[in-house]
């Protein structure tokens, strides 16, 4: 095999990916920019009229900018957590999911803290934090861990992407020169050659190997964010393992979504088959049965102890929150399990959709573990107006919301025209080593 | 078909979940409640006498459920024979308590045995029935002295009721409880039988007090058949100095974090960073490397 000649045949099958710009890519990235200046309107909003705008009080300090952090803090740890683990297995399929992954990582990184900082009421304090920082918060524990991710994801991204630059560099032909320039620097002079080889799988190795452990701290530190105060429906021995179990859950389903719309849209069915489908399900279904087994524990445990604020919790959840409560933790629940359970429903698009239904019910689970707390605490709330004891989110807090979203499928997007989504130099390594185990046979 | 039945199916389950839902949600009526109202009286330390009603619904099928009647309004009446006096009006409140104090001055209509008849009267509303009750009680005086006679300190205690022209007419025979006053609770020291009016005993010693070793004495009748409930209190210097507790201190609300957790994070990040070290020394390499293959490609072209 001439693997010269593979890179340019494989550049070339690639780059229509990379500069294909259709009538339905523009009109989607003009809606995506449209709803990103919405958010930036709604954004100049809170930061001239204060937080008054949005549905957080007194009582209700977090809303729904805590849950999309949580949300996609999460996101990014699973996603740094299924590639370090994707990283170790030397099977051929992992190579078509493994940039989904590493990408769903790092935007989710990027975007998740932001919401935090859209959840401080005082942004021009915020540097007192890093000034007088107390090593007893799990606060700070949190700023700590996001921030050292943060560039361990980007990092470990980078990683592996060289190869690709390389490729990319080297058969630049009919590229804008912008490119081949950006191409030539973030390569890093990488010519392939087995020492250059050796040594970035050998520090990928050991990224991926640190990343599946930070992953497992930093998201225990976020749980630990509300199981180590004494709030009802907080305060859970459990709370970090249900965390990682829930971040795993969203993480898969968020995959499966994203693969299911890279491809139809670039028509990739020969590399994201079905069995990538079929195994992402069963990782799910895997992950269900114990996110719900968590999700029973967790709250079994609070109305067998029958403890007075945990029951005024649980009347909340069970008359206010009703329907909220059904979804995230039956229907969210269940109906994944039901579709994947049975190999005859374990279609493409039913895959997709129970993973659609589990991302929603994990959004609602968010919401149920951070508004209802606050709406129900130890001391209770008397003589006060009731906007002050009820949150609903404003439409300033959903555009924020939907521009977080936004900025994320944007990213994604530029980040597909930079490289390919389905990693060249795994292709490559893959049929190397297929080569190489053929060649060792016929000498046996 | 293989779509038609996973929506079947589906739809089946949301229906399904629907049903058993609205079940779930059914809201419980006052007809689920049995009401009780209960009438009390209290004489007071400064002699004024409360009066009390307790309003609460308690569910049919759940003892546990109990749901207080509130901002209920509540007649109290001091009556004898046809003669009915209105002494006041009360709201219950989110406890479905109706709370009326009267001030020792108050004057009552008393029967020949020297009982004073209290009626509680709730008129009910549309949805609830109208409540009453009765209650008949004597009126008692405690008078409490705490002396020290002889360098013992003692509790007196004489117990009275007043006959037509306010002459003291001691009680014969009860059943009393002294105790003194904590943080929580009282806490009994004696209890005593009086007879012919008139009790004392020694005061324990090392009892403690407050920070001025002050301690709050109580002379206490509970649930008398013929007085109802009576309280005296008195205080008196007799406590011994609390010592000031020391509380093992939060040390995570202190200024410095625990030593364990400043090593605890140092090795997390060194390790953490040691690696991204690593990592970026072997990207340089890998450029290195690759400067060297330009370099000599060059040469060799």
């Amino acid at each position: 095999m001439n693997i010269e000649k593979r890179k340019s045949e494989l550049v070339k099958e690639f780059t229509p990916m990379l500069r294909k710009s259709t009538t339905t890519s523009k009109i989607w990235i003009g809606f995506l920019i449209a709803v990103i200046l919405v958010g930036m309107y709604a954004f100049y909003i809170q930061l001239t009229k204060g937080h008054e705008v949005t549905g957080m009080r007194d009582n209700v300090v977090w809303g729904i900018y805590i849950i999309n952090f949580i949300f996609f803090v999460c996101l990014s740890y699973s996603g740094a957590f299924i590639t370090g683990i994707l990283h170790f297995f030397k099977t051929p399929w992992k190579n078509s999911v493994l940039r989904i992954v590493e990408i769903v990582t790092v935007l989710s990184i990027v975007i998740g803290p932001i919401f935090i900082l859209l959840c401080i009421g005082r942004l021009d304090r915020l540097f007192y934090l890093f000034m007088y920082p107390r090593i007893q918060s799990p606060i700070i524990w949190d700023v700590i861990a996001i921030s050292t991710d943060l560039i361990g994801c980007f990092l470990y991204l980078y990683l592996t992407f060289i190869p690709d630059f390389a490729i990319l560099r080297d058969n630049g032909e009919g590229t804008p020169k912008w490119r081949q320039k950006l191409y030539k620097s973030l390569a890093l002079g990488y010519q392939d050659t087995d020492s250059q080889r050796e040594r970035l799988h050998k520090i990928t190795k050991t990224m991926a190997t640190m990343i599946i452990a930070m992953a497992i701290i930093t998201y225990s530190v976020l749980a630990w964010i509300f199981s180590l105060t004494v709030q009802p429906g907080w305060n859970s021995t459990i709370f970090a393992p249900y965390f990682i179990i829930g971040g795993l859950y969203s993480g898969i389903s968020v995959i499966i979504i994203a693969m299911y719309v890279i491809r139809k849209f670039y028509h990739l069915d020969h590399y994201i088959r079905k069995v990538h489908f079929i195994g992402a399900g069963i990782i799910l279904l895997v992950i269900s049965l114990l996110f719900g087994y968590f999700t029973f524990t967790e709250y079994f445990a609070r109305w067998f102890s029958h403890k007075g604020p945990d029951i005024n919790l649980l009347n909340t959840l069970f008359t206010k929150y009703f329907w909220e409560f059904i979804f995230a933790n039956y229907i969210g629940v269940l109906v994944p399990i039901v579709i994947l359970f049975f190999k005859k429903f374990r279609t493409i698009k039913s895959i997709t959709f129970a993973a659609v239904i589990a991302i929603l019910g994990l959004y609602f689970n968010r919401y149920l573990i951070i508004v209802p707390t606050l709406e129900t605490p130890y001391l209770p709330i008397q003589d006060t107006r009731p906007e002050f004891i009820h949150y609903s989110a404003t439409w300033i807090e959903w555009a924020l919301s939907f521009t977080g979203i936004a900025v994320f499928i944007l990213f994604f997007i530029l980040l597909m025209r930079l490289v390919p989504i389905i990693p060249m130099s795994g292709i490559i390594d893959n049929e190397r080593n297929q080569k190489g185990k053929f060649n060792e046979s016929t000498k046996k | 078909m293989k779509n038609k039945l996973f929506k079947n199916f589906t739809i089946t389950l949301f229906i399904g979940f629907l049903f058993s839902a609205t079940s779930l949600a059914q809201e419980t009526t006052v007809d689920d409640y049995r009401m009780k109202f209960d009438f009390n009286t209290f004489k007071q330390a400064d002699n004024s006498r409360l009066l009390e009603v307790s309003f609460i619904g308690t569910n049919k099928k759940d003892r546990k459920d109990k749901a207080p009647v509130f901002e209920a309004d509540i007649e109290f009446y001091n009556f004898l024979n046809e003669q009915e006096v209105k002494l006041g009006v009360a709201k219950t409140d989110k406890e479905g308590l109706a709370q009326l104090t009267l001030e020792e001055n108050q004057s009552y209509l008393v029967d020949e045995e020297g009982y004073i008849n209290l009626k509680a009267v709730f008129e009910g509303t549309g949805e609830l029935d109208s409540e009453e009750e009765e209650i008949a009680v004597k009126d008692l005086y405690f008078e409490l002295d705490l002396e020290e006679i002889d360098s013992v300190k003692t509790v007196l205690l004489q117990v009275y009721t007043l006959d037509s022209i306010k002459s003291k007419v001691p009680v014969e025979e009860i059943d009393v409880i002294f105790s003194v006053g904590g943080m929580l609770s009282k806490m009994p020291i004696e209890e005593a039988s009086v007879e012919n009016g008139e009790y004392e005993f020694e005061f324990p010693e090392g009892i403690p007090g407050d920070k001025d070793g002050n301690i709050d004495v109580f002379v206490s009748l509970e649930d008398h058949d013929d007085f109802a409930n009576v309280i005296q209190k008195k205080t008196v210097n007799w406590g011994v100095l609390n010592k000031i507790i020391e509380t093992e201190s939060n040390t995570l609300w202190s200024e410095v974090a625990p030593i364990w957790m400043y090593v605890v994070l140092t090795i997390l990040l060194v390790g953490v960073w040691s690696n991204y070290i690593y990592s970026f020394i072997n990207l340089l390499k890998i450029k290195k490397e690759g400067k060297e293959l330009e370099s000599k490609n060059k040469e060799l072209s």
